[in-house]
């Protein structure tokens, strides 16, 4: 009887949860259990330093009563037998719950869920194979819940042989389910998967055992988060004081530098000052009243000398950015354009937590031009598949007037529309939803204003590019006009009149008036390397000097190699040549190739000029942005600031984002940033 | 200048087209096409000839750009495709003459407009009729009932008589693209005026309702915007048998433009309006009054009906005061009405009631 109402019981939490549990349609249960199991394997393979390769199988058992199997497959480290039936079998079970990082899964329901889900649509239980590098087999289990007392009921347990594979994690679940196509879809799902992660191999066998297959595109693993302290900013009364109860320490000034981040010696001084405790004091001793007065300091409202307390920003090495160049090849992979412009905002802090904008912004053939923008959402590497529009990441695109950027947008607000596909990526420790059903990011100013910041930069490359191309084109019309019609008019006449072809080196000369530049920027398959090769013509009457340069990705890690011209480097990624007399009607061509890239790595090069002649083709050098860029270059190769400095009491570093000093003189961007020429990388 | 001109002649005017542009790259500057701007702005009334014609206003079509380049190019496409003609004795409508661009590479025309355009351009610059080119028109030409006789020379060379009321069915006599002597002469009439209709649907019903025989005159369906041939028709009509004009038209600032063109010269043709303008029509109806004083069911004008009556008030060819009235009328009306609309007090009500008041208007 007991047992029969906790059945009850459980079954009616699942179905009065749904919603956020992601099982409330029969389309949308499925791709919560890929999502599940994605996530988890992800996960798995990142923390075991592993490129993932992950297969998602679905097939149709009973299209009448809609019941699909679904088999995910990864190369993880497996789980070890005995937690099998704790990771599968166990609501809220997760080591990550607590930690202070960023993370794919924030909290517990898991794939346990979707054992859970499973078994109350199917009545079978879930199967689980799993190797761990230092066993000789796999383990192969049946998993079913015993509902009652929130525990894993095994079945079937066996020893597999699973030949050459080291290891890895093999589910297997039979669930009442819809497969469906479009925006919200399983397809759709793994193809943001693998955007935001593009040095895992994901393969999706669709019903129709059609495969889809998303290669890795790069072999760099997410870079390892740490787990932070927590933040003053960022905390609340109870967690408050269960740390001070907690604590063993014995004076609250090394409690406060212990405990917490950003607090630095003299931080903590002023912290016990203001709200009027003693150094020495016990932690564990404190009153609520005393408790609450330095949750009062740590927010700001107890101030010393008129300010609050300084505190450091919380350090940001528990944030894993995709990074531009990933989020770059990531796009390029998935949709067929050509250019892509992508930002990595420098991390940021909002309430204590940190936080890390990332957009890109892919533009081109391939997709509509008459549709809204496809806008590709993320929180921590996950997709956001559903409540676009409540969502903070869609408002801050909406809060952008497009146009200016070359976009259409009614009214300059809303979703634009072009032939472009948006993605933005929040990474940070305390992602803030507007439900529980984590589909959109609620509202924060802050981060709405570093989105917002990001979109801006990313509109201006956009625009440049664009720009960039309406002058290619131009340049492009003037050769086939001088090269091709020119030429052709001249011989059709004298044929007609019956005269000899004329010279056509002054009309050429009139017709262009001025000096070309041809850029072409190409990735060469037998080389492995990307060609540049840059053309000028002098079609003006007289001889012409001029200071060629070009930007190039020196700071990504290319090498310029045959570059038999020679020149000299002009600062980090911008390289130089000195052309001393192009004469009238020639033709002088620089060229050499980058190394050490990969392919869509480099798609553009821009061209500048240092000279009174304008070179059609190419833009004049602005030396206030090249002065900024050796500033920049500058500022990185300068020692970092020392931690230990800071327990000293004596470092003054403001916690503001963007301290005063290295503020440019001129606005050609935003100074953290180290994206020059406009986000082009 | 509308005279037609021998094949010598129209030869060295072709050749002047093409050493304007040899002669400039020989001097080193890129090659150009000179031709009078084809807009309102620049055509004004020839008192000589009763018609308005270009004004003194040039346009250089140079090879600074990739578009004008392009159009030089085809013109000298064009041009020998026309001397290659008239040396075989052939010719070929102006679509063939777009289809045969195809084979012209980088002188191939993007759209027939572009061809049609450029056939044009070629008879400004030269002074010929596209006749002279050996270029026919694709345009269909009009449809004319009334007792007259005229004597049209057919396929095999020989004359045939034709009266446009005995020798032809209810569709009328069919006005060929090419209507200058060589092709047909007028014999013999017994009408007072001809009277030109825009649409079929009127010229059937005047011809079912008799009116050529009742009121002694000549129907001439215009389809719409008249061909140059319909024009032309009117013209030699007109002049050799001393006879008026009358057009029939909607109510809308797009049949006062038709009435323009067959009146004073259309813009696109004012290099040869003395030609194909009848400066003696007279422009019956529908006029903005008659939608009030007829009552007539109408329609609101449209913003592009009111964009074209506002370009036809700065229009030369509009100045005078009874067009400006009416203009002004009709966007104080903000109303335009088909003719077809009289049909609202019965079939025979525009052969009984509207045209023989209107004529009688005229003193016709």
């Amino acid at each position: 009887m007991a047992a029969n109402q906790k059945q009850v019981a459980i079954s009616e939490f699942f179905e009065k949860n749904k919603h956020f549990l992601g099982f409330d349609t029969l389309n949308r249960a499925l791709i919560t259990a890929v999502k599940e199991a994605v996530d988890n394997a992800l996960d798995a393979c990142e923390e075991a330093r592993i490129l993932p390769d992950i297969v998602v199988k679905i097939t149709k058992l009973d299209n009448k009563k809609d019941i699909l199997q679904l088999e995910v497959e990864d190369n993880g480290p497996g789980i070890p037998r005995a937690s099998i039936e704790k990771v599968f079998g166990q609501l809220l079970f997760g080591s990550r719950f607590h930690a202070i990082r960023q993370s794919r899964g924030q909290q517990g329901i898991g794939i346990t869920g979707v054992v859970m889900y499973s078994q109350l649509t199917t009545g079978d239980p879930t199967h689980v194979e799993s190797k761990i590098a230092k066993e000789a087999t796999a383990v192969s289990v049946d998993i079913g819940l015993d509902t009652r007392k929130n525990k894993a009921i095994k079945s079937n347990q066996d020893r597999i042989d699973w030949g050459e594979k080291a290891h890895g994690l093999k589910v297997k679940t039979k669930m009442k389910a819809k497969y469906q196509r479009g925006r919200q879809s399983v397809w759709q799902y793994l193809r943001m998967t693998s955007i935001v992660n593009p040095h895992a191999d994901i393969l999706f066998i669709d019903p129709d055992g059609e495969k889809h297959h998303w290669q890795r595109v790069t072999e760099r693993l997410p870079s390892r988060v740490e787990a932070i302290k927590p933040h003053p900013n960022g905390i609340e009364l109870g967690q408050l004081q269960r740390l001070c109860s907690e604590s063993s320490e014995s004076r609250m000034t090394t409690f406060l530098r212990r405990t917490f981040s950003g607090v630095s010696g003299r931080a903590a001084k002023e912290l016990c000052e203001v709200s009027e405790l003693e150094e020495k004091l016990k932690p564990k001793s404190l009153n609520p009243q005393q408790v609450r007065a330095l949750l009062e300091a740590f927010q700001g409202e107890r101030l010393l000398k008129g300010k609050p307390v300084k505190l450091l920003n919380p350090p940001t090495s528990c944030l894993s950015p995709i990074e531009e160049l990933l989020i770059k090849k990531g796009l390029s992979k998935t949709i067929d354009s050509k250019f892509v412009t992508t930002m990595t905002r420098a991390p940021s802090v909002t309430q204590g937590n940190p936080f890390q904008v990332e957009v890109g912004l892919i533009f081109g053939d391939g997709m509509a031009a008459d549709k809204p923008v496809e806008i590709l959402r993320f929180a921590n590497r996950v997709p956001l598949m559903y409540q676009q529009g409540g969502c903070l990441l869609t408002k801050a695109i909406e809060s952008v007037d497009w146009r200016q950027y070359g976009l259409d947008q009614a009214g300059g607000r809303g979703v634009p529309k072009g032939p472009a596909a948006i993605l933005v990526h929040l990474a940070s420790t305390n992602v803030q939803f507007t439900s529980e059903a984590k589909e959109a990011l609620s509202d924060n100013e802050t981060v709405m204003e570093e989105a917002r910041k990001a979109m801006l930069e990313m509109g201006r490359g956009l625009r440049k590019h664009l720009e960039k191309q309406k002058k290619m084109g131009k340049t492009k019309e003037k050769f086939e006009l001088i090269n091709d019609i020119i030429p052709a008019i001249a011989e059709k006449s004298a044929a007609l009149l019956e005269l000899p072809v004329p010279d056509l080196a002054g009309s050429i000369t009139r017709i262009m008036s001025a000096v070309i530049a041809e850029t072409t920027t190409t990735w060469n398959k037998e080389t492995k390397q990307t060609d540049v090769h840059i053309a000028f013509y002098n079609y003006t009457s007289r001889a012409r000097s001029y200071t060629m340069l070009v930007n190039w990705p020196e700071r990504q890690g290319a090498t310029m190699v045959g570059n038999e011209l020679g020149g000299r480097k002009e600062a980090m990624g911008v390289w130089a040549w000195k052309l001393e007399t192009l004469q009238p009607g020639s033709r002088t061509v620089i060229t050499y190739s980058l190394d050490g890239l990969e392919k869509g790595d480099w798609n553009e090069t821009d061209v500048f000029y240092r000279g009174s002649q304008e070179v059609i083709g190419a833009t004049k050098m602005d030396e206030k942005l090249l002065e900024e860029i050796r500033r920049q270059e500058e500022a990185l190769n300068a020692p970092p600031p020392d931690e230990d400095a800071d327990e000293e009491g004596d470092a003054e570093i403001a916690p503001e984002p963007e301290p005063a000093e290295t503020k440019p003189t001129t606005p050609v961007g935003d100074p953290k940033q180290t994206t020059l020429f406009g986000g082009d990388y | 200048m509308a005279e037609r001109k021998s094949i010598e002649e129209t030869k060295t005017a072709l050749h002047d087209v093409v050493r304007e542009m040899y002669d400039r790259i020989v001097k080193g500057e890129p090659p150009t096409m000179t031709l009078p701007v084809r807009t309102k702005n620049n055509i004004g009334f020839d008192p000589k000839l009763g018609v308005y014609k270009y004004g003194k206003k040039q346009t250089i079509r140079d090879a600074t750009s990739l578009g004008s380049a392009k159009q030089l190019l085809r013109a000298l496409h064009v041009i020998e495709f026309i001397e290659s003609m008239i040396n075989d004795g052939k010719s070929s409508t102006l679509r063939e003459m777009y289809y045969i661009s195809e084979g012209w590479g980088l002188g191939k025309f993007q759209s027939q407009n572009e061809s049609n355009n450029l056939a044009e351009d070629l008879e400004i610059v030269t002074r010929c009729l596209r006749e002279d080119f050996k270029l026919r028109p694709e345009e269909d030409g009009a449809r004319m009932i009334g007792n007259l006789t005229l004597r049209e020379r057919n396929r095999r060379g020989e004359w045939m008589r034709i009266n446009a009321r005995d020798d032809v069915g209810d569709s009328g006599y069919g006005v060929p693209y090419n209507v200058e002597a060589e092709k047909i002469e007028f014999l013999e009439h017994d009408i007072n005026f001809i009277m030109a209709i825009e649409t079929g649907g009127m010229f059937d019903r005047l011809v079912e309702n008799g009116f050529d025989e009742d009121f002694n005159c000549a129907l001439l369906h215009l389809k719409g915007q008249p061909a140059r041939s319909t024009r032309r028709i009117m013209k030699r009509m007109s002049e050799e048998w001393d006879l008026p004009v009358v057009v029939f038209l909607d109510g809308d600032p797009w049949s006062f433009r038709i009435f323009a063109s067959i009146a004073y010269g259309a813009i696109k043709t004012a290099h040869i309006s003395e030609y194909l303008a009848t400066p003696t029509s007279t422009y019956l109806g529908i006029t903005a009054d008659d939608i009030l004083a007829y009552d007539l069911p109408s329609d609101d004008l449209s913003k592009k009906d009111i964009e074209a009556l506002n370009a036809e008030l700065s229009d030369p060819r509009f100045a005078d005061g009874w067009w400006q009235e009416q203009i002004n009328m009709m966007l104080e009306v903000g109303k335009k009405a088909e003719q077809q609309s009289l049909a609202k007090y019965g079939l025979d009500f525009v052969t009984e009631t509207y045209l023989p008041e209107k004529l009688q208007q005229l003193g016709l």
